[in-house]
């Protein structure tokens, strides 16, 4: 029990970061369909830096760095070129797994010599906590980081100026630009800060664990983070919470194959409860909208 | 567009803005290739290779010599269908990005019939597995469509996660219920050989010839026919058609079904032409590149075609230069991944239009 | 000292296209007073409240501000000098609250973050300046629509304006609200502010404006200080005093069939409100009835429910003897409705499409067009041709984008498509809005040429002097309800325009 609490933090960690990437993003007004590919991204800047640095902080800030950037490029396009942003979101995933299964001339599989792996911490004391200490230690400075990423980013949607400014510059209708706000800035910013995270989460997916790139890693997470945060209907903890309920049946999915439960049936889960999700809002906002 | 207030022409004048404006459309269906083929010429440059002898080399990979033709059409059968299905869809205005799932599904269905009713002949089990593959990509396209409809849901979204868990769902089906005796890897029982595809050289089924059909027919009924005219001025002006007396979610419910309907024909002529069977990984993304034909072709019957050989054409050839020259089959994912970026920022952002107008 | 003039216009003019929508407009407000602006729709109000907030620029004359002329280079500049404006359609986002609208763009900061106490002091402060009590916290989506305005007012005072422009402030408050605002704005203009505003309420403008100006046609027809004014004065400024030349033969009621019978229509909004109340009204056989009333008293309401585009919350539509309150619009026309709408761009037409595409609309499945569903060879071309040939359509061919054609010869072609099939009842909304004098006569023609023949013509408009030629009867609506029906010969235009601006009782 421990060890699936202890690998499904873990597993949530690169989860979390990408769907507080998209949540801000969608705060803002724009829906990214590309965080898989800027996660991938991530990974293999994260583990070429790496491997040439010997530095895993080089690494997971190549990773932030170059993600962000990228979505800086992928922002510029649906707002100043009127790209429609989930083709683009969709050929952008495509375009970037192609450069990089392009760049690996099909190797699949990318382990340079000495790539440095991202460190664990372990809390002594409360790693002998039944349970708790499974989750709370041991775990990698990225992991905590997430975790406070949440609080933090909740705290700055309600209380700074440019949380506030993202979010009217999010809602539909001009009513941001009318007020003199540059709702075209703060989109492309939440698209950078998108990008910025959903790099860093393919930083830790590489570097966290395996210490190597391969181009199948990141294997649906970008969507899932997307499904997260409708879930969590772009509020930071309630996607916190999906992130950790999905995290955890991907840790007990081998558990739940010896039930006999079928890993391909759970692994739609998500999925389908972002179907859920949306037609529940949707009856909602009808049932508002009755004629009295 | 046009400006409102040009001062009027004499009739008989000679049309010119009719001519300038099929050009300019034309223009902008090439620039996204011609973006595409600019981009992978700097990538291919970067890493050491001539971008012209190889996209010589892909031409006569592509278009060489008749086993290559061949070859070629047979990549774009897929394809078609998959770029039909969503043309039909987006030319009403509907965003259906679900047309892998309905594939999948649908050839999953065709090969589970295909194995399973082994008495029947083969003029009549190939027709009854490709109608059940029809009936499963509509049935499957029914709730997004039913939600877009009744509650205003985004297709978009649902529709991109309904083809995840159509996925999830056939991978799981094929390794439970369906799974090959004595087989380790996830695939079903082969289809009897009545139900294979009959072939029409080299690697050419008789899907190409259903595919082209079809395409035919969409570009005659959207011209042709009063439902055909319905869904256009739908997709182009929801609150006109319905001024006029259309029933605008009537219209884009079928078309949604329609556009099932044909990914999952689709899947069905794959499952039993191609690979007479179904396995995990049955599409290889053939939904998005659908999704990129359609919107180079501006969802007419021409450009599908066109653009299905043109994607065909990068399949195959990018398959088999790989065989003799070092160049990476991803090559093809960027140019594919390029022509979708640039092609997006010419369309016309039909979804907020259709959400400020419609009822 | 105070300026003379806190903002004004100095011979402003500004056209679009072919239209004038104000012309040679001199208009000077004193600082601490409460100015009205009357006049009906296509008067030119908008455009010179437009003007005066920077949004838009006159070809001729300048903008007065504190006595000098002044170009005002935007919404940003106008603010910067004091002058704010309130919009018909409010501009908060509704995902925010009402604490959170009012500090946006300017937020107070402690230290890097919003110092939330210090923005509800403010807050607190300027609503005991005005006396209204917000509940900070709602999130704006769910305000009512007063408490949003109030928002928008206090938005204003936050960010320092001491000129408030409002337009239309009171068109979408029931009467309680009224004058809780109208007091409201009093307040602020003995505190020293100016107030601008436009206003179909003739009273409620000589209950608090200090001074009133008419427009009409875009111009200015008189400024009068608001003591020395009365309603009747008003209206004459309003809507002129000259009496059109009679077009029609004073006609008796056509005793013949009723085409078109609307009966006890009622709509209900999701808020609540009654956008239409009761209406009742029929066009028989060789008549038109025009509806007149000022924008938004319920004559968008009233053709949805005619043609089928809303279904009334009471009474029932009949159309030539059918009940068709539960049918759809392709039902309706088949029985013989046709439909002119207003936004020929957005409802009348694809622009992007071919004239030919543009014509079968409405017909796309009848019988002379389709067989089995479709097209007839060459039918569509036909009918097209015909089309353009007989109403006079200029255009460089069939096949080209119906957004090509001017906005005359566009509702011309709408008209003749529309007229093609003979409809028993034709409602035209707006039919001549955007479009030139020759081509606005040979509408009118049309829509007579219907009533020559036999068909019902309803007809809405928002001018007066459209509906007074053309119609045999006159309906007018306000607040949602019947006020009055006058019939022709029109000769004097008060009447109308003291129904169109009566009081209803809710």
């Amino acid at each position: 029990m421990g060890q699936i609490l202890a690998a499904a933090t873990l597993a949530a960690t690169p989860l979390l970061l990408a769907a507080l990437g998209g949540l801000l993003n969608r705060r803002g007004g724009i829906v990214n369909i590309a965080l898989e590919g800027k996660m991938l991204l991530g990974a293999i800047l994260a583990v070429v830096v790496s491997a040439e640095t010997g530095s895993w902080v080089a690494g997971l800030a190549a990773a932030t760095v170059g993600s962000a950037f990228a979505g800086l490029l992928f922002s510029l396009a649906i707002t100043r070129a009127g790209a429609n942003e989930i083709i683009a979101g969709l050929g952008f995933n495509i375009l970037v797994a192609g450069l990089i299964g392009y760049a690996l001339d099909d190797e699949g599989t990318y382990q340079p010599a000495g790539v440095a792996t991202i460190p664990r911490i372990d809390i002594p004391g409360i790693d002998a906590i039944p349970v708790l200490g499974d989750v709370l230690s041991d775990k990698d400075p990225i992991t905590y980081l997430a975790w406070l990423a949440v609080p933090a980013t909740a705290w700055f949607l309600a209380s700074t100026r440019a949380g506030l400014r993202l979010r009217a510059a999010g809602a539909p209708g001009d009513s941001a630009y009318a007020l003199g706000l540059r709702a075209l800035a703060i989109r492309d910013a939440s698209t950078v800060a998108a990008g910025a995270f959903a790099g860093l989460a393919g930083g830790q997916l590489a570097l966290g664990l395996v210490g190597l790139f391969n181009q199948g890693m990141v294997a649906g997470r970008g969507f899932i983070a997307l499904a997260a945060f409708y879930f969590g209907r772009a509020r930071p903890w309630p996607t916190a919470g999906a992130c950790a309920i999905f995290a955890l049946f991907d840790a007990i999915q081998i558990r739940l194959q010896q039930e006999g439960f079928s890993t391909q049936l759970v692994s739609t889960l998500p999925y389908l409860v972002v179907v859920v999700v949306l037609t529940i809002t949707a009856i909602q906002t009808q049932r508002r909208e009755a004629p009295a | 567009m046009a400006a409102a207030d040009v001062p009027a022409v004499r009739p008989g004048a000679p049309p010119g803005s009719a001519l300038a404006g099929a050009l300019r459309s034309v223009g902008m269906s090439l620039l996204p290739v011609a973006a595409a083929f600019v981009v992978g010429a700097v990538v291919l440059a970067v890493t050491g290779w001539d971008p012209i002898s190889v996209y010589r080399v892909m031409a006569r990979e592509a278009f060489g010599s008749t086993a290559r033709v061949e070859s070629t059409l047979a990549a774009a059968t897929p394809l078609l269908f998959a770029g039909l299905a969503t043309a039909i869809a987006f030319r009403g205005g509907v965003f259906n990005i679900g047309v892998d799932g309905c594939f999948v599904l649908g050839g999953l269905a065709a090969a589970w019939l295909g194995a399973a009713l082994t008495g029947l002949p083969g003029w009549l089990l190939i027709p009854v597995c490709v109608l059940a593959g029809m009936i499963t990509g509509a049935v499957w396209s029914a709730p997004p469509a039913f939600l877009r409809v009744r509650l205003g849901v985004d297709e978009v979204v649902s529709t991109l996660m309904l083809n995840f868990v159509a996925i999830g769902l056939a991978s799981w089906i094929v390794n439970t219920l369906l799974l090959a005796q004595g087989t380790a890897n996830s695939a079903s029982s082969p289809v009897a050989p009545q139900a294979e595809l009959p072939g029409l050289g080299g690697d050419v089924t008789l899907g190409l010839v259903i595919a082209l059909v079809g395409v035919v027919f969409y570009g005659v009924w959207t011209r042709w026919s009063a439902s055909g005219y319905e869904l256009r001025m739908t997709g182009l002006n929801p609150a006109f058609a319905q001024t006029a007396g259309i029933s605008v979610p009537r219209v884009v419910f079928q078309a949604m079904l329609w556009s099932g309907l044909v990914a999952g024909a689709g899947g069905a002529a794959h499952a039993l032409g191609v690979v007479h069977r179904f396995v995990d990984g049955f599409s290889p993304g053939y939904g998005f590149t659908g999704i990129a034909i359609a919107l180079l072709a501006r969802n007419g019957a021409v450009g599908i075609v066109l653009a299905s050989i043109l994607f065909g054409a990068l399949a195959s050839a990018g398959a088999t230069v790989q065989l003799f020259s070092d160049i990476p089959l991803d090559i093809v994912d960027v140019l594919q991944g390029t022509i979708m970026v640039f092609a997006a920022v010419q369309v016309v952002d039909l979804r907020r239009r259709i959400r400020r107008q419609a009822a | 000292m105070a300026p003379a003039i806190r903002l004004g216009a100095r011979e402003v003019t500004r056209r679009f296209g072919g239209v004038v929508a104000n012309d040679d407009v001199s208009l000077s407000i004193a600082p601490g007073t409460v100015h009205a602006i009357v006049g009906e729709n296509g008067a030119g109000k908008t455009t010179l409240m437009r003007i005066l907030y920077g949004l838009d620029r006159p070809d001729a004359g300048t903008v007065v501000v504190d006595d000098e002329p002044a170009r005002l280079s935007g919404p940003a500049d106008a603010t910067r000098r004091g002058i704010g404006m309130v919009h018909q359609e409010f501009k908060l986002v509704d995902e925010l609250t009402l604490l959170e609208n009012l500090v946006l763009g300017h937020e107070p900061t402690r230290r890097g973050r919003i110092d939330w106490r210090r923005a509800r002091g403010h807050a607190e402060a300027l609503a005991g300046e005005t006396g209204v009590a917000l509940d900070w916290d709602l999130p704006a989506g769910r305000a009512s629509v007063a408490v949003r305005q109030r928002l928008e007012i206090l938005r204003l005072m936050y960010r320092e304006a001491d000129v408030l422009i409002l337009d239309e402030p009171t068109a979408v408050l029931a009467p309680p609200q009224v004058a809780e605002l109208l007091e409201l704005l009093s307040g602020l203009r003995d505190g020293g502010r100016t107030i601008i505003f436009i206003s179909h309420k003739l009273q409620e403008v000589l209950d608090v404006a200090d001074t009133v100006t008419a427009l009409r046609a875009g111009r200015v027809t008189g400024t009068v200080a608001a003591a020395d004014a009365d309603p009747d004065s008003l209206v004459r400024m309003m809507v002129g005093e000259s009496v059109p030349e009679v077009r029609l033969q004073a006609r008796e009621a056509a005793g013949a069939a009723p085409l078109l019978e609307v009966r006890g229509a009622g709509v209900r909004d999701a808020q609540g409100r009654d956008r239409l109340r009761d209406v009742s009204l029929t066009v028989h056989s060789g008549e038109v009835v025009g509806i007149a009333g000022v924008a938004g008293n319920g004559q968008d309401e009233l053709v949805e429910c005619v043609l089928g585009l809303r279904r009334p919350t009471a009474g029932s539509i009949v159309v030539d003897g059918a009940d068709v309150t539960r049918s759809t619009i392709a039902q309706r026309r088949r029985h013989g409705l046709a439909y002119i709408p207003a936004d020929r761009r957005r409802d009348g037409l694809s622009p992007t499409s071919s004239l030919l595409d543009n014509v079968a609309a409405g017909s796309q499945r009848g019988a002379e067009l389709t067989h089995r569903g479709w097209f007839r060879r060459g039918a569509l071309e036909r009918r097209a041709a015909r089309i353009v040939e007989r109403y006079r359509v200029h255009c460089a061919g069939l096949g080209v984008p119906a957004a090509s054609l001017s906005g005359g010869n566009q509702q011309r072609l709408i008209l003749g498509r529309e007229m093609e099939g003979e409809p028993r009842v034709l409602v035209a909304s707006q039919p001549t809005r955007g479009v030139d004098v020759r081509g606005s006569a040979y509408i009118r023609e049309q829509l007579l040429a219907v009533r020559e023949r036999g068909g019902g013509v309803l007809l809405v408009s928002e001018e007066l002097d459209e509906l007074v030629a053309l119609s045999d009867r006159i309906v007018v609506l306000a607040r949602g309800a019947v006020t009055g029906v006058v019939s022709g010969p029109f000769e004097d235009l008060t009447e109308l325009g003291a129904l169109m601006t009566a009081r209803v009782a809710v």
